[in-house]
């Protein structure tokens, strides 16, 4: 397997990378020239680049109460998902009956996309009187059944030596899950911190339903409405769509490897 | 998560203030704080500028008009008069992105120059003059 | 064992004098109550109520009137409906075409070269995007005007006038797809590779000395081990297009006319624009009746039994 050459695939690659970075880098390029909304050709390299357009955006629409909003939904939905998820997995490596029936529901609860789900889920949230809230926006998040298979998984793995000792020494169920096994499933919360962050942060269309006032729109509800708004005639879109989409790049760059473990556990755990 | 997150021979706090989850919220922070300490100071909406003629010489009285940018345009807002060297200061500036020109009769209007500032009111001191193209 | 006095008080269950087994249970669905609440209130109970809320015409000041099949049969004479109904399957059979690439890619980056997680890093990256950025991004990419595709078409002469791709009945549909691809490619890649290196490598080397070439390897180890994994793609890449809403309202809105309408943007619109719940209700079970059609029809093409899902 070490006998063909290595520069055709690293051609097909870098051809590949290029081709999964140029929308980046086009964006890019336009928020900090503006060239290629209206000229035509367009340059490769920005003349005159400015940062200009993103002051633009920052005194145009409210930057700040929208990301506010959105940081503080998905704070919410960690912390509740870090909680309820290591129960629920906690309580799942336990043998109780009726747990068969459990898992087949949850189960087939993966199998009901939130969109199937959206008229319902609007008119419960009204009966709720969460409409328009931030505890309307965060709760249909703040539990996934891949986050519950993970911890699950994850405490499977922690020896039943460990509880039985704990359990001789008198802790309580609850505290055995925050003192012994929580710290060993150090992997299996980074995980379910890092999905629930990206779902709550990217989510679109929950908020696009319920939200009723300006002031609780989540960042992705204040990008398409400036799209609405002013079109696309100005580079201050282009600037929006950065100021947007560093938070979620920065945090990939940081936790690569947390993010693509939890992926691909999660995934393969079913 | 990494060897040196890892590593029980550091004290704790060092290993917890070192991690690069919290390091760069931290440094981010920093900088975002900076800046608006930056910004606070330096907001008093004061532009400086100098009026001069085609040959270069500096115009006295000549009256200078801001506009300000408001959605889609620009609206007249203040009017200095430039003094004998011509310099002119416009203060209460409210705005990131104005516009200025200046005029005098006998030796025309200069363009209208764009003027894009980091944050409202920036303190700015123009570059370039405003030329008028009479002499 | 136990007097009938204890027996009694047993039975009546106070809590000093619960059995401990029963107290664990308790303890354990106590621990299990706030992720089933969740569920059973966007999950299971919205389910239900759009199957009922189907079969009736309720507008939301007025009290529900059960007119039975009525909804159904109107959406059988719906041309929206069945526009969009096409279009969504359109989108779901683009999946496969993805994971062939990310397929390639995976085996690519899985080869023995320098630098493979940059190229998994920079290939993954537009997965954990938002969807609305993507879009508008791509949205522009597609530009009449001032697009990169017309571009470089124009400059290489490929066509004279520039094509309007994202208002054109013929191309809206194909660059949803492309776009939704370029999303999707390394989450895809990364599923595949992660099967890929879950693969012994002895089993290639004792394929090797038994003389098979390259080819017949990949066909004879790696396509069945994988089938798993390719499992689980089709899975998420099925839902995912099927629940593409971000992409396509951002896009196009699901224009030009319905021509990129899938089934949940209908849905959307029906519900939240012409607040016709009833009706909507009615789409959205037929929806979720496909979605689960679909998703056996991926579980039997790949062989039975959802590839590795382990029941324990």
């Amino acid at each position: 397997m070490r006998r063909y050459p290595r520069w055709p695939i690293h051609f097909a690659l870098i051809v590949t990378s290029f081709a999964m970075l140029v929308p980046f880098y086009w964006v890019f390029k336009t928020s900090i020239s503006g060239e290629n909304i209206f000229n035509y050709p367009p340059s490769i390299i920005p003349r005159d680049p400015h940062l200009f357009y993103y002051v633009d955006v920052w005194y145009a629409i409210p930057f700040a109460r929208y990301f506010l909003n959105s940081v503080v939904v998905s704070v919410m939905t960690i912390v509740a998902n870090i909680v309820f998820n290591a129960m629920a997995g906690y309580a799942l490596t336990r043998r109780f009956r009726g747990k068969t029936f459990i898992l087949l529901l949850f189960l087939s609860c993966m199998m009901v996309p939130f969109q199937a789900t959206i008229i319902p889920a609007y008119l419960i949230t009204g009966k709720l009187g969460l409409l328009d809230s931030y505890l309307g926006l965060a709760l249909p998040q703040f539990s996934t059944i891949i986050c519950i298979f993970v911890f699950k998984a994850s405490f499977d793995a922690i020896p039943a030596s460990l509880i039985d000792a704990a359990k001789v020494d008198g802790l309580s169920e609850w505290r055995i899950i925050w003192t012994i096994m929580m710290p060993l499933a150090k992997s299996a919360m980074a995980t379910n911190v890092i999905l629930s962050f990206i779902w709550s942060w990217n989510n679109f269309l929950w908020p696009l339903i319920m939200t009723r006032t300006p002031e609780m729109q989540t960042l992705p509800l204040g990008l398409s409405r400036f799209l609405s708004y002013q079109e696309d005639t100005t580079g201050a879109l282009y600037a929006f769509c950065i100021m947007v989409l560093a938070p979620g790049i920065l945090l990939f760059l940081l936790a690569q490897k947390e993010f693509i473990q939890g992926l691909t556990s999660g995934a393969t755990k079913g | 998560m990494t060897a040196d997150d890892d590593d029980l021979e550091r004290p704790r706090w060092k290993r917890w203030l070192l991690n690069r989850f919290v390091l760069t919220p931290l440094i981010l922070l920093a900088i975002a704080l900076a800046w608006d300490a930056y910004a606070a100071m330096n907001a008093d909406g004061r532009i400086v500028g100098r009026v001069v003629d085609a040959r270069g010489n500096p115009v006295e009285g000549a009256e200078v008009s801001l506009w300000i940018f408001n959605f889609t345009t620009f609206n007249e807002d203040k009017h200095v008069r430039s003094g004998p060297d011509g310099v002119f200061t416009i203060t209460g500036n409210p705005s990131h992105h104005v516009q200025l020109m200046a005029q005098k009769p006998g030796l025309g209007a200069s363009p209208r120059i764009p003027i894009r500032l980091y944050f409202r009111g920036q303190n700015v001191t123009l570059k370039n003059p405003l030329v008028l193209p009479g002499a | 064992m136990a007097t009938p006095d204890v027996a009694a008080a047993a039975g009546r269950r106070a809590p000093f004098v619960a059995r401990r087994s029963t107290r664990q249970a308790v303890l354990i669905w106590c621990f299990l109550a706030p992720s089933l609440l969740v569920f059973l209130l966007y999950r299971i109970l919205p389910l239900v109520w759009n199957v009922v809320l189907s079969f009736e015409a309720w507008s939301p000041l007025k009290p529900a009137v059960f007119i039975g099949l009525d909804n159904y049969d109107e959406i059988l004479s719906d041309e929206v409906f069945w526009q969009a109904l096409w279009n969504t399957l359109y989108l779901v059979a683009s999946a496969p075409v993805a994971i062939a690439i990310a397929l390639a890619l995976a085996l690519l980056v899985d080869s023995d070269i320098r630098g493979r997680n940059v190229y998994r890093t920079l290939i993954f990256l537009s997965y954990p995007l938002m969807t609305v950025a993507v879009a508008i991004i791509w949205r522009w990419m597609f530009d009449e005007r001032v697009g990169l595709f017309n571009y470089v078409a124009r400059s290489l002469h490929l066509v004279d006038a520039p094509i309007p791709f994202l208002n054109s009945f013929t191309w809206a549909l194909p660059s949803v797809i492309v776009a939704n691809i370029w999303q999707m490619l390394g989450f895809y890649m990364i599923i595949l590779l992660t099967g890929l290196q879950n693969i012994p490598g002895n089993l290639y080397e004792a394929a090797e000395i038994d003389g098979a070439n390259a080819f017949r390897r990949f066909l004879r180890i790696t396509l069945p081990l994988l089938r798993p994994s390719i499992f689980l793609c089709f899975v998420i890449g099925m839902l995912n297009s099927v629940t593409s809403f971000d992409l396509v309202y951002v896009m196009t809105g699901g224009g030009p006319g319905r021509a990129t309408e899938i089934l949940v943007t209908y849905i959307y619109k029906l519900g939240f624009v012409q607040t016709r719940f009833d009706y909507a209700a009615a789409v959205t079970v037929v929806f979720f009746v496909l979605l689960l059609v679909i998703a056996w029809a991926a579980n039997r093409l790949s062989g039975g039994n959802a590839g590795a899902v382990e029941a324990d």
